[in-house]
């Protein structure tokens, strides 16, 4: 194809001009402040959730290096076990309510879900900034935590511990308050943005498998937060007034905490993958160039994982004394989420299949992404097996794989995203040989971290140890030093990311070969995005698509559609400030 | 690989401590069973990823040789055709999980308490002990309460783990299948030499002269090897150190003779007792004995000081504030800490805490080395 | 692509990124929307969203109602005695003619009868004015008396009404707190009566400047922040009738005459004993009891009921329950263990202090926690309400534009639906 010429017809949206461009239509720090620009606003929350990436990262390795040796290796003193608590709460505090949430449905989703839509903004631009304001409001209330007397009750808040320790727990659950309403009306925007705001074409099963997801992380946001919102607000009162509905002092009940707890936070886990899962479904799709396989069952799996996700809440308490019928009814369930998961990942290894696959960075994070997760997926069965959770319960083994799932999962579809967006977010190509060989790092340096967990948990290593009996070190040892060469594999990437921003080749509008409307326009879009509503098809056919070796792109040798009846052209689109 | 193992002569394997229980051989045949069907799905599946990706990586602009976009028969056989091995893994899981929920009838009952950070077991009569002793073969029922946080029992050798919610009583039961051994009085007497003027660390492993020749055990202070018992529900600050040991006895009557050494003190002296009973009774956990601060004030030199306490008055330590600091802790509280020392009352008899007091004399240079009729003349001394 | 040269005199730092409104636009539809249609569609989907996590997030409390409901059944049939029925049912009464007037208000909004929408949505705001003045007359009332969450519950039969200093030497608390809790309706009265005066003043000024547009606005919110005071007056009204009736429950509890009310009592001042019905029906429970010499009952009065329950052979786990807790007493005494089979149970933990106030405590945080989320909602409800008010006067609305009043319409349903969930758990459920 290298030297063909293109095909008549051949179109592409060419570049941006500076006014038209997202980045610099405007400028100075007020413009970004109060901007109502989704983009904006998303890239904004990339900025703020790779922030709070950075400093949960940090956390991760203070107490991988602590567990370097059996008494301690990182902290002393007789505050050590202290320290690492806080340290170890804080992680898991900072990674879940900062970073994971927000992640993949605020930054990206933000950026992504409108333009997917050929539509110029989601349906609630104020409340959109709105929630960003409450991310970086709730953002500060555990920067505030952390300064004033730390944090120690682990991320789940659990009663009494968190009504009796006398570190900041309000600060914190004030802040979980405040980023549950954050998530809250995100999950409202896109729900309303993906309901009333589709192009002409674009019927429910004419989506984008990436707005399917986002659909269904949505629908669990709107539903499960509030639930979280309530107990938080119940544990503040819990310790201030002493209502006695969670503390056994006053005759409350610990275990009632437990269910309002998980009942928002086993879906939140959903919150946490289920976009991951259309990144990757858009992902493989694009780099092997085929039609994605299976579109309806991915798509309903989304909305069947978000459902069932709902019922299951019960298995994080197999040890904690439920009657013996409920403990099995959510066994049970249990094992129900796990098939929609399982669809997803065949779908996606036939999708690979007589493709045309291309081995770039956002297809290394997407073949390791269904490597790590299925790792993940399948140790969760051992936990949902009622014999084999009461031995791995509270051991190493969930750390494990709950990280397979979060990290494998989340973070490698989030840095998937990430490159695979990334130019058409800033414009820049990035350099390939180095995104590829940090993907690998990251790759090898997760799973030098988290395969030997497995090990430690069902030999008995329990979770949330400051130090640990002698037998386990050689284990922990070797974790550790994973956990360092996944935290050069993720500094590699954001070098790579940063080198493109100041070297990097300028951006084709669709660099990778992909048919969803955000690879329509120019990268960056226009602030803008669309003229007009664009009329759609299939996202996933690939056929009207031609390589312009040239110029490196690709561009479409599909003809225009238009809306029929078509409206009569302006010179200036009235919405960009032309004149009527 | 080698792995240092749990036992010197253990026959763990790669993934599991020993089997000590009934449990284990049960869950660990689920657990294999999951472990293969896992294999036997993940293994073609990474495989078929990874020959996809030598088979079709293709030049940039290549067009795919595919543009299949579903098939209904194949995609439903993978939706429905795994579950059934689901379905295998729910229910093999759920009869092992109802056998460990049932106690037999007549299982033998200890009272377990869980507190931040230690345990104590109950064996009825006014015996408690740190170490959970129990009688192979015998079904064995642990009644546990809390009395502050939530703590969880974890013995790994058993496979057996269960929650300790405060404000309620939980209850669990295994059959332990593999007994302990007891090192030769020789041996421990050696140990016990070389260990002098330390607190024993049940972690250490020791090289020790046995009928089989020369092994690495670890070994309770009374000389027999263990299993470990964790704390596995996140409660403080000391959450990690929140452990005990098992130890399984050959016969009811080895256990019976057992409980009666511990269940008073013996001819042994009374600072001694007290040192045991510091020990074992979970005090170690907050006081030290080197006057490094930990949770509460540290033991040494404490009897005949003079401390300030949270309401602002002075408190001198002697024999009734002692005894009152042990029955009602949250009484008096010294400034500086936090009220959350449970109380022991009923717990200890009265020779156990005279005995404390005793040691606790013998580690402070306060203490007044008069007989009793004259310490109210020293306490004023000690009070300017 | 498009040149924008036209624009170039735009040169306002952040307008363009939104509020570069098409001229075939009218000023209300947003630059995002294509169709009236579509934005009136997009904000109900979105109110309607809305609702669903406002109801979750009571749910949650329904629940934690529902739970401990099951749990102690007896707190909380004595325990909603405390409340004024009166004068639930009176602010029952206001809600619900405030969502009559807030839906007549939608349809005057759609109409364009811009006098009676203002008119209307003053009224509505006035009922919810209403409803917190009576809800400050319950809270101030049961404050004083010490029906508070289990944390500083001091009611006592004996003393009702205690003073400040009674409040500092036997409850122990800080004087200025003692002084809250004695005087509380004073304290919230008092940003009421702030926002009065402050809207008085505006009144005054705008009438005095001749701006006609605020003294509009001024008007009906004056009547609005004197509506508060309105309902405090009827609320005094009708819980000075209610004492007497309330009186009644507490006097009869005293003397234990009566069984229902004997549970109450026992409920609330575990301390003067079980009730002698209890005890006397089943003597046999109440001789262990003696026997253990408990001068009170560990698990408080639903102890009695539990030993009750034991006593039938099929309650197993209650019988370890009873045997587990006599054990424990016995063992707190210092009673040497003589039966190796209840030693089970080991260490005593259960401080004598642990009394039936906090099991009534739990009753008054559910109670609080539910009104008091529920007021905060009535609040926000003012809030939107009042900014709808001052659209409404300049006349905003129009037949293609009532999207806001409509939506607010839905949220104040909303909130009085809760609220008729809330009277009958916790007033009228017996």
């Amino acid at each position: 194809m290298s030297n063909a010429t293109l095909p008549a017809g051949a179109r592409d949206p060419g570049y941006p001009t500076e006014r038209e461009n997202y980045l610099t239509n405007s400028s100075g720090i007020l413009s970004w402040m109060f901007t109502l620009d989704h983009k904006r606003i998303g890239l904004m929350y990339l900025i703020g959730v790779m922030s709070a990436f950075a400093v949960g990262g940090l956390l991760a390795l203070a107490i991988r290096l602590h567990l370097l040796d059996p008494n301690g290796w990182m902290f002393s003193g007789a505050e050590a076990n202290n320290i690492y608590n806080q340290v170890f709460t804080l992680h898991g505090a900072i990674m879940v309510f900062l970073f994971i949430i927000p992640s993949i449905p605020a930054a990206l989703g933000n950026f992504l879900v409108p333009v997917m839509l050929g539509a110029k903004d989601v349906g609630f631009p104020r409340l959109n900034l709105s929630s960003f304001y409450l991310w970086v409001f709730g953002a500060l209330f555990f920067v505030t935590a952390l300064f004033s007397s730390g944090l120690d009750t682990g991320w789940t808040f659990y009663t009494p511990y968190s009504t009796t320790t006398d570190t900041s727990v309000i600060l914190a659950t004030l802040g979980a308050f405040i980023l549950g309403f954050s998530s809250i009306f995100t999950g409202l925007n896109f729900i309303v943005t993906i309901n009333t705001m589709r192009p002409p074409g674009m019927t429910w099963f004419k989506m984008p498998l990436f707005l399917w997801a986002t659909y269904a992380t949505s629908i669990i946001q709107v539903l499960a937060t509030p639930v979280l919102g309530i107990t938080l607000l119940l544990l503040i009162a819990e310790r201030t007034m002493h209502i006695g509905i969670f503390d056994p002092e006053f005759n409350g009940d610990p275990v009632t905490y437990q269910h309002f707890f998980w009942f928002y936070s086993h879906p939140a886990v959903y919150i946490m993958i289920l976009p991951a899962f259309g990144i990757i479904s858009e992902l493989i799709s694009v780099h092997s160039h085929k039609h994605i396989f299976g579109y309806r069952f991915i798509a309903y799996s989304s909305i069947a994982i978000a459902l069932l996700g709902f019922l299951v809440w019960g298995h994080h308490m197999f040890t904690a004394g439920m009657s013996s019928l409920t403990t099995i009814v959510f066994s049970a369930l249990t094992f129900t989420v796990s098939v929609p998961s399982a669809i997803k990942v065949f779908n996606w290894l036939a999708t690979m299949y007589k493709g045309s696959i291309s081995l770039t960075t956002p297809m290394c994070y997407a073949i390791s992404f269904i490597f790590l997760f299925t790792i993940g997926g399948l140790t969760g069965l051992f936990l949902g097996t009622l014999a084999t959770d009461l031995h791995l319960h509270d051991t190493y083994f969930v750390v494990a794989h709950f990280h397979y799932v979060m990290v494998g999962g989340t973070l490698i579809a989030f840095l998937g995203g990430v490159f695979h967006w990334w130019p058409k977010m800033v414009g820049k190509l990035y350099n390939e040989t180095h995104g590829r060989i940090a993907a690998l790092l990251v790759f090898l340096g997760f799973n030098g971290t988290f395969l030997p967990q497995f090990v430690l948990g069902s030999r008995g290593m329990p979770r949330r140890y400051a130090t640990y009996d002698p037998e386990f070190a050689f284990l922990h040892q070797l974790s550790t030093f994973g956990a360092l060469l996944l935290g050069v594999g993720l500094l590699y990437a954001f070098v790579v990311l940063m080198v493109s921003l100041v070297k990097g080749r300028r951006a084709p509008a669709n660099p990778w070969g992909g048919v969803t409307l955000e690879w329509q326009c120019t990268s960056p879009p226009p602030y803008y995005n669309f003229e007009r509503p664009p009329v759609v098809g299939d996202p996933y056919d690939f056929h009207n698509l031609e390589w312009d070796a040239e110029n490196e792109r690709y561009v479409t040798t599909e003809p225009e559609r238009k809306l029929v009846p078509e409206s009569t052209p302006e010179e200036v689109p009235v919405h960009a400030g032309g004149q009527k | 690989m080698t792995f240092p193992t749990l036992l010197a002569d253990t026959n763990a394997d790669f993934w599991f401590p020993i089997q000590g229980s009934s449990f284990a051989e049960e869950v660990d045949w689920v657990y294999d069973l999951i472990l293969y069907i896992s294999l036997a799905f993940f293994v073609p599946m990474m495989a078929f990823m990874v020959w996809c990706l030598f088979k079709y990586i293709k030049a940039r602009g290549t067009k795919a040789e595919s543009q299949i976009s579903h098939h209904t028969t194949l995609e439903l056989t993978w939706s429905i055709g795994p579950s059934v091995l689901l379905v295998w893994m729910f229910v093999q899981g759920s009869i092992s999980f109802l056998d460990m929920r049932t106690p037999p009838e007549g299982s033998y009952d200890i009272g377990v308490q869980a507190f931040k950070w230690g345990w104590t077991m109950d064996y009825g009569n006014g015996t408690f002990h740190p170490e959970l002793h129990i009688v192979k073969d015998e079904p064995t029922k642990l009644s546990m309460r809390s009395t502050d946080v939530i703590h969880s029992l974890f013995v790994p050798a058993f496979r057996a783990k269960k929650d300790i919610v405060p404000g309620r009583y939980n209850y669990m039961w295994f059959k332990p299948t593999v007994a302990s051994e007891k090192i030769s009085d020789e041996a421990l007497a050696k140990l016990k030499k070389q260990n002098e003027g330390t607190t024993w660390d049940y972690d250490k492993v020791h090289t020790i002269q046995t009928e089989d020749g020369e092994r690495e055990l670890q070994v309770t202070p009374e000389g027999y090897t263990f299993f470990d018992l964790y704390c596995t529900e996140y409660c403080g600050k000391n959450h990690s150190e929140m452990q005990t040991v098992v130890v399984v006895h050959e016969t009811q009557a080895e256990l019976e003779a057992w409980i009666k050494a511990n269940s008073s003190r013996g001819p042994i002296p009374m600072e001694e007792w007290g040192e045991l009973l510091y020990a074992r009774r979970g005090c170690s956990g907050c006081h030290s004995v080197d006057g490094s601060k930990l949770v509460g004030p540290s033991f040494l030199d404490l009897y005949g000081s003079q401390h300030a306490l949270t309401t602002g008055e002075n408190q001198l330590v002697d024999e009734n504030y002692v005894r009152e600091s042990i029955i009602a802790p949250k009484a008096k509280v010294v400034a500086g800490y936090q009220p959350v020392m449970p109380s022991y009352k009923g717990q200890l008899s009265d020779d156990d805490i005279d005995s404390i007091i005793a040691y606790l004399k013998s580690i402070s240079s306060n203490a007044p080395t008069q007989p009793a009729g004259a310490e109210a003349e020293s306490e004023e001394e000690s009070a300017e | 692509m498009a040149t924008i040269d036209s624009v170039t005199t735009s040169t306002d730092a952040h307008a363009d990124d939104s509020h570069g409104h098409d001229h075939d636009h009218p000023s209300w539809l947003a630059h995002h929307f294509d169709t009236p249609e579509q934005q009136f569609d997009s904000g109900k989907l979105g109110i309607w969203l809305f609702l669903v996590t406002e109801i979750l997030f009571f749910s949650g409390m329904f629940c934690a109602y529902a739970i401990f409901r099951m749990l102690r059944p007896e707190v909380f049939e004595g325990c909603s005695q405390f409340l004024n029925t009166k004068l639930g049912a009176i602010n029952t009464g206001v809600l619900l003619f405030s969502s009559l007037t807030m839906a007549w208000a939608v349809r005057c909004s759609q109409t364009e009868e811009h006098k009676k929408l203002v008119a209307l949505i003053a009224t509505t705001l006035s009922c919810a004015m209403v409803f917190l003045g009576v809800k400050s007359i319950e809270y101030s009332h049961k404050w004083g008396m010490g029906l508070l969450p289990p944390g500083s519950y001091f009611y006592s039969a004996a003393n009702e009404h205690p003073t400040a200093q009674q409040l500092v030497e036997i409850h122990g608390f800080s004087e200025s707190m003692a002084y809250f809790l004695t005087n509380s309706l004073y304290f919230i009265c008092a940003p009421f009566a702030l926002v009065a005066v402050a809207v008085l003043v505006w009144l005054i000024v705008a009438k005095v400047s001749g701006n006609a547009f605020q003294y509009a606005c001024a008007k009906p919110l004056l009547v609005v922040a004197l509506s508060f005071f309105g309902g405090v007056g009827l609320g005094m009204i009708l819980e000075s009738g209610g004492e007497h009736h309330e009186g009644e429950h507490v006097a009869a509890a005293g003397d234990h005459s009566d069984a229902e009310h004997g549970e109450h009592s026992g409920d609330d001042h575990g301390d003067s004993g079980h009730s002698h019905s209890i005890a006397s029906d089943h003597s046999e429970a109440s001789a262990d009891e003696d026997g253990a010499t408990m001068v009170e009952s560990p698990l408080g009065d639903d102890y009695a009921a539990v030993k009750l329950l034991a006593e039938n052979e099929t309650n197993t786990g209650l019988k370890d329950l009873v045997a587990a807790e006599r054990t424990q007493q016995s063992i707190a005494t210092g009673k040497v263990l003589t039966d190796p089979a209840a030693s089970d149970v080991g260490i005593s933990t259960v401080e004598s202090e642990v009394n039936t106030p906090r099991q009534a405590g739990v009753f008054f945080g559910i109670y609080y926690c539910m009104t008091g989320v529920h007021a905060i909602h009535i609040l926000a409800g003012i809030g939107v309400l009042v900014w709808l008010l001052i659209r409404a006067v300049r006349q905003d609305f129009n037949r293609q534009y009532f999207g806001p009043v409509d939506y607010v319409g839905l949220y104040w349903h909303l909130v009085d639906l809760i609220w008729i969930y809330l009277f009958p758990l916790l007033y009228l459920i017996r």
